[in-house]
C-alpha cells in the first residue's frame, strides 16, 4: 500500500478499457469476476442522500420533493457557511392581556464567519427556532407553467400525428380486423373515430360498441404570446456619478448561487437551504454486482540508498487480511513484457513461495498461543509478525538519470472467494475454491543517491 | 400542476437539462423554472492551482474526453445528485459549436454514463421557447462571442446567421489591459505596486478580479457613450470626456485593494458598441441578420428582439442596444435596405443567462415527444454517430425503426408495437 502522504509509491496495473496504474486506496475488487476495477471502469450511482451540516440521512423521495436540499439547514448566501440560529429575547404583548408585555423568544439566524444575519435583508425575527424559514417564490413561476401545458397540447397533439403516421404506413401489412393497439388509440383519444369514419371503405365493425366521441370538447390552451416593448428603462442620471458602496454590490459567485434572482444588491441576498451530499454505489460494469475494496497490499518498509549499478536489498511488506493461510508467488518481469514500461531498474525478487499466516483477530489478546513455525528463509524473509510478512528484494538501478527508480514485478496469490452463493453441488466439492490471481505491480523506490 | 412534483405523466423521470456554455455551465431538471445550478465550467485537478476550461475547441480528443467525462461526473453526484441511466438528457447547444466537440460530448454521455438518450437544442430556438412565440431574432450575447440568429415560425433562419467575438472573454482582456496600465495596488507592505506582480502567483485573484467588470462597471447611454468614443478616438482633440464615475477601492484579498481609476468603469464596455473597420458592431449584428433574412420575414422579426446570454445582464446594456439600433438603422447602409424602422425587446420569464436553459426545460417537460426527438442510445450504438445540421450523411432516426425498408444489416428488428 502507499502512505498518507505519498500515495503513489505502489501503483497496481488495471485490465480496463485501459491500462490504468494507480494505488490501492483507490481500487476496489469485483469478486465475481476477481478482477481489479478502478473508478474508470466501474459505473456509478446514487445511493442515499445525507445533509453534510446536520447529517441526517433522506429518503430519496424527499429528496427530490425538496429538490435536494435539508429542511433544517442553511447557507449564509454572502460566505456559503452554514447559518446557525440564534434566539433574542424581546418584550411582546402577552397575548391575553395587551398591556402587559414578556419576554417572549425570537429566532433569526446568523453567520459566524462573516456576521451576516437575516435581519441584514429584512427577513423578520420568526418565533420557531426551525421550519419558519420560507425561500422566497420566482414571480414567473405560473407564467412558465402555462406555457408548459400550452405546448404540451401542441406535443399530444404531435404525437397523435405521429401515431397515425404509423397506422396509416402499417395498414397495407395489417389484417382487417383492428390489432388491439388501435381500438386502444381510438379508444384513449376520441378523435380516432372521426379519422376512421373518413376513410372509405374501413371496417367499422369493432367499433361498433365505441359512441360517439364528436361531441366532447377538448379544452384548448391558448397561450397569449409575449408582449414585446417599445422601450426599455434606462440608468437613473445619478448612476454615472455616485460612488459605489461596494459592499453592497453582490459578487458573481453570490448571485449565481440563487439561479431565480441573481440579485446585485446584497439586501436582496437570501440564504438558500443547505444542499445535500450523496453516497455513491459502485457497480462493476460487466457483472452489475457491488464492489468490495481489494485489501491484498504490498507496503515498500524501508530504502537504503540506491546508487546506479548497485545492488541494494529493499524490504518490503506483506499483509494478508483474510483468515486463512495465503500463499504468495513473486515473479519478475520478463524480457519484454508489454506491461512493464515504466521500470527503470532490474529486479530480483525471491523465488520460494512466501506463506502468510491468517490474521487471528484474537492474537493481540491471547499470550499463550504458539508461534507458527514457518521455516523462514532468513535471506529471504526478514521478520513474521502474526499475519504480517517481511522479505527482501534485491534492486539494480540500470539508469543513471534524474527521476525515481521503479521496479515492477507480478504478485501471484490465491484467494478464496467466501462470498460466492454456495451451490448444491452433486460431486463433493469444497465448498470455496482457491483461484489464483496475478497483479503486475509497480514500486517507485525514490531517487538516486549519487 | 401536476399533484406529484417530480413524476411526469405515465412514470417517466424529468429529464436533464444543461446548458454547456463556455464561461458558465447551466445544470437542472426539466419542467422547473430556473436552472438549480449556476457554476462555471471548469475542473479541478488535484495537484494543479490552475483550474482547466472545459469547453475548448482546440485540445485533443483524449483530453477533452476527459475533462468533459470529470465535469458530467461533477454535475451529476455533486449538483444533480440523480442517477445518469434513469434520465434523459437535453443539451441546449449554439449552433456554431464544432462537431468534434459534439461528438465527444456525446460519447461521454453514451458510454460513461449511459445514458437512455440525447437531445441537443439550439439555444436560440429554446429562447424562443420560453417566450410563447413563433418568431423572433436572437442575439445570444455570451463569453466567447455574441450570435445572433432569427427564427421565423420556429424554423431558425440559417443563412442570415451573423457574429462578433465580443463577449465576456473580450471584455475581460480589455479591462485586465487597462488595469495593468493604469491601476495600482496597495497592501499592507507596499503602496502603489502595479497589478501584474500579483495577478501571475495567485489564480484565486485572477478569479476575484473576474467579477470586477460586473460589480463595477456599467454601459453608459447612447449620447454618454459617443461622446466618450468620440473623446477616446480623438486623441488631443476638442472633444471632452463627461465627467467620469468616481473611482472604486476594489479589495483583491484581505490585504490588497486595488484602486480602480473612474474613467476604466464606463469606458471599458464601450468596445461592445465601437464599430470597428468594418463597421461592425454588437448592435450592427441585428440589422445585418435582418437584411438577410427575406423580405417578408422583417417586420414580425423586427419587432420579436429577444437578447439572451450573460453578457446582457451587465446594467445599461438593453437600453444601449436598442438605441443604438435604431441610430444605426438611420444610417445610409440600411436605411434603404431596411423598411421596418420599429424595433420592440422582450422580457422573458427568467434572468437573460437561463432563458435558453428555461427553453430547454420547458420543451423537456413535453415527455410525449421527447423520447422521438432525441437520440437515443441504440441508435448511436448502432451508427456510432450523431447527428448535425451540417451533415447529411446520418440516416434520421425514422428510418432506422421502419419495418417496410430494408434494415442495414447490423440491426437487430427494432420495431415493436407500443404498448
Amino acid at each position: 500500500m502507499a502512505s498518507l502522504l505519498q500515495p503513489d509509491r505502489v501503483l497496481y496495473l488495471v485490465h480496463g478499457e485501459k491500462k490504468i496504474r494507480s494505488s490501492l486506496s483507490t481500487l476496489y475488487f469485483c469478486r465475481y469476476c476477481s478482477e481489479l476495477r478502478s473508478l474508470e471502469c466501474v459505473s456509478h450511482e446514487v445511493d442515499s442522500h445525507y445533509c453534510p451540516s446536520c447529517l441526517e440521512n433522506m429518503p430519496s423521495a424527499e429528496a427530490k420533493l425538496k429538490k435536494n436540499r435539508c429542511a433544517n439547514c442553511f447557507d449564509c448566501p454572502c460566505c456559503m457557511h452554514t447559518l446557525s440560529t440564534r434566539a433574542t429575547n424581546i418584550p411582546a404583548p402577552l397575548p391575553d392581556d395587551p398591556s402587559k408585555t414578556a419576554m417572549k423568544k425570537a429566532y433569526y439566524l446568523a453567520c459566524g464567519f462573516c456576521r451576516w444575519t437575516s435581519r441584514d435583508v429584512g427577513m423578520a425575527d420568526k418565533s420557531v427556532a426551525s421550519g419558519g424559514w420560507q425561500e422566497p417564490d420566482n414571480p414567473h413561476t405560473q407564467r412558465i407553467n402555462k406555457l408548459i401545458e400550452y405546448y404540451q397540447q401542441l406535443a399530444q397533439r404531435e404525437k397523435l400525428e405521429r401515431d397515425r403516421k404509423k397506422l396509416a404506413r402499417r395498414r397495407p401489412y395489417m389484417p382487417l380486423a383492428f390489432s388491439q393497439h388501435t381500438i386502444h388509440v381510438v379508444e384513449k383519444y376520441g378523435l380516432g373515430t372521426r379519422l376512421q369514419r373518413q376513410r372509405p371503405g374501413a371496417p367499422i365493425t369493432s367499433l361498433a360498441g365505441l359512441s360517439l366521441k364528436e361531441g366532447e370538447d377538448q379544452k384548448e390552451i391558448n397561450i397569449e404570446p409575449a408582449q414585446a416593448l417599445d422601450e426599455v428603462e434606462p440608468l437613473p442620471e445619478d448612476y454615472y456619478t455616485r460612488p459605489i458602496n461596494l459592499p453592497e454590490v453582490t459578487s458573481l459567485r453570490q448571485r449565481l448561487l440563487q439561479p431565480d434572482f441573481q440579485p446585485a444588491g446584497a439586501s436582496q441576498l437570501h440564504p438558500k437551504h443547505k444542499h445535500l451530499l450523496i453516497k455513491r454505489s459502485l457497480r462493476c460494469r460487466k457483472c452489475e454486482h457491488n464492489l468490495m475494496l481489494y485489501y491484498f497490499s504490498v507496503r515498500i518498509m524501508s530504502i537504503p540508498n540506491l546508487r546506479f549499478q548497485k545492488e541494494c536489498q529493499v524490504l518490503l511488506t506483506l499483509t494478508n487480511p483474510v483468515e486463512s493461510i495465503t500463499h504468495v508467488t513473486l515473479v519478475g518481469c520478463e524480457e519484454g513484457d508489454p506491461e512493464d514500461i515504466n521500470s527503470t531498474a532490474k529486479v530480483m525478487v525471491p523465488t520460494k513461495e512466501l506463506v502468510l499466516a491468517g490474521k487471528d483477530a484474537a492474537a493481540d489478546y491471547d499470550e499463550l498461543a504458539e508461534p507458527q513455525d514457518f521455516q523462514d528463509d532468513p535471506d529471504v524473509v526478514a521478520f513474521r509478525k502474526s499475519n504480517k510478512i517481511g522479505f527482501f528484494i534485491k534492486v539494480v538501478p540500470q539508469r543513471e538519470e534524474d527521476g525515481d527508480v521503479t521496479v515492477s514485478f507480478k504478485i501471484r496469490h490465491d484467494f478464496r472467494n467466501l462470498a460466492a452463493p454456495i451451490r448444491p453441488s452433486e460431486e463433493d466439492d469444497a465448498p470455496t475454491e482457491a483461484i489464483w490471481l496475478t497483479h503486475h505491480v509497480e514500486l517507485s523506490l525514490g531517487p538516486l543517491v549519487a | 400542476m401536476p399533484l406529484f412534483e417530480g413524476l411526469g405523466s405515465g412514470g417517466e423521470k424529468t429529464a436533464v437539462v444543461i446548458d454547456l456554455g463556455a464561461a458558465y455551465t447551466k445544470c437542472g431538471f426539466a419542467g422547473e423554472t430556473g436552472p438549480r445550478f449556476i457554476i462555471p465550467s471548469e475542473i479541478q485537478k488535484p495537484g494543479q492551482q490552475q483550474s482547466i476550461k472545459v469547453v475548448q475547441y482546440n485540445i485533443n480528443t483524449e483530453e477533452l474526453y476527459s475533462n468533459l467525462k470529470e465535469f458530467i461526473h461533477m454535475l451529476y453526484f455533486r449538483h444533480l445528485l440523480v442517477n445518469p441511466r434513469d434520465r434523459r438528457v437535453v443539451i441546449i447547444e449554439s449552433i456554431l459549436c464544432p462537431s468534434h466537440f459534439r461528438e465527444t460530448l456525446t460519447k461521454v454521455f453514451f458510454k460513461q454514463f449511459e445514458v437512455p438518450s440525447v437531445l441537443f437544442a439550439p439555444s436560440h430556438l429554446m429562447a424562443i421557447m420560453s417566450l410563447g412565440i413563433n418568431s423572433g431574432l436572437v442575439m445570444d450575447c455570451g463569453y466567447t462571442e455574441t450570435l445572433v440568429l432569427p427564427v421565423y415560425e420556429c424554423i431558425p433562419i440559417l443563412p442570415a446567421w451573423e457574429a462578433l467575438p465580443l463577449g465576456g472573454k473580450a471584455i475581460h482582456k480589455e479591462l485586465d489591459g487597462l488595469l495593468v496600465e493604469q491601476c495600482t495596488v496597495d497592501s499592507d507592505s507596499s503602496t502603489g505596486q502595479s497589478l501584474p506582480t500579483y495577478i501571475h502567483i495567485d489564480p484565486l485573484m485572477l478569479f476575484v478580479l473576474s467579477c470586477c467588470p460586473v460589480r463595477t462597471c456599467f454601459i453608459s447611454d447612447l449620447q454618454r457613450g459617443l461622446k466618450i468614443q468620440e473623446a477616446k478616438f480623438n486623441l488631443g482633440g476638442t472633444a471632452e470626456r463627461p465627467t467620469p464615475p468616481p473611482d472604486v477601492d476594489y479589495p483583491l484579498d484581505g490585504e490588497k485593494i486595488l484602486h480602480i481609476k473612474g474613467p476604466i468603469r464606463d469606458s471599458v464596455m464601450e468596445m461592445l458598441f465601437e464599430q470597428d473597420n468594418e463597421e461592425k458592431s454588437v448592435a450592427s449584428l441585428v440589422l445585418d441578420a435582418l437584411v438577410k433574412c427575406p423580405i417578408d420575414t422583417r417586420k414580425a422579426l423586427s419587432e420579436n428582439l429577444v437578447i439572451i446570454g450573460g453578457t446582457a445582464m451587465l446594467p445599461g446594456f438593453l437600453h444601449r442596444l436598442l438605441a443604438e439600433i435604431r441610430l444605426l438603422v438611420e444610417k445610409p447602409k440600411y436605411r434603404d435596405a431596411l423598411a421596418t424602422k420599429s424595433f420592440r425587446l422582450h422580457s422573458p420569464p427568467a434572468k437573460p443567462n437561463c432563458t435558453a436553459w428555461l427553453g430547454g426545460a420547458i420543451f423537456g417537460a413535453l415527455q410525449d415527444i421527447l423520447g422521438s426527438r432525441s437520440v437515443s442510445r441504440d441508435y448511436y450504438n448502432q451508427t456510432g454517430r450523431i447527428p448535425d445540421w451540417c451533415c447529411l450523411s446520418s440516416p434520421p432516426p425514422e428510418s432506422v425503426y421502419d419495418a417496410g425498408k430494408t434494415p442495414p444489416p447490423l440491426m437487430k428488428r427494432a420495431f415493436s408495437t407500443e404498448k
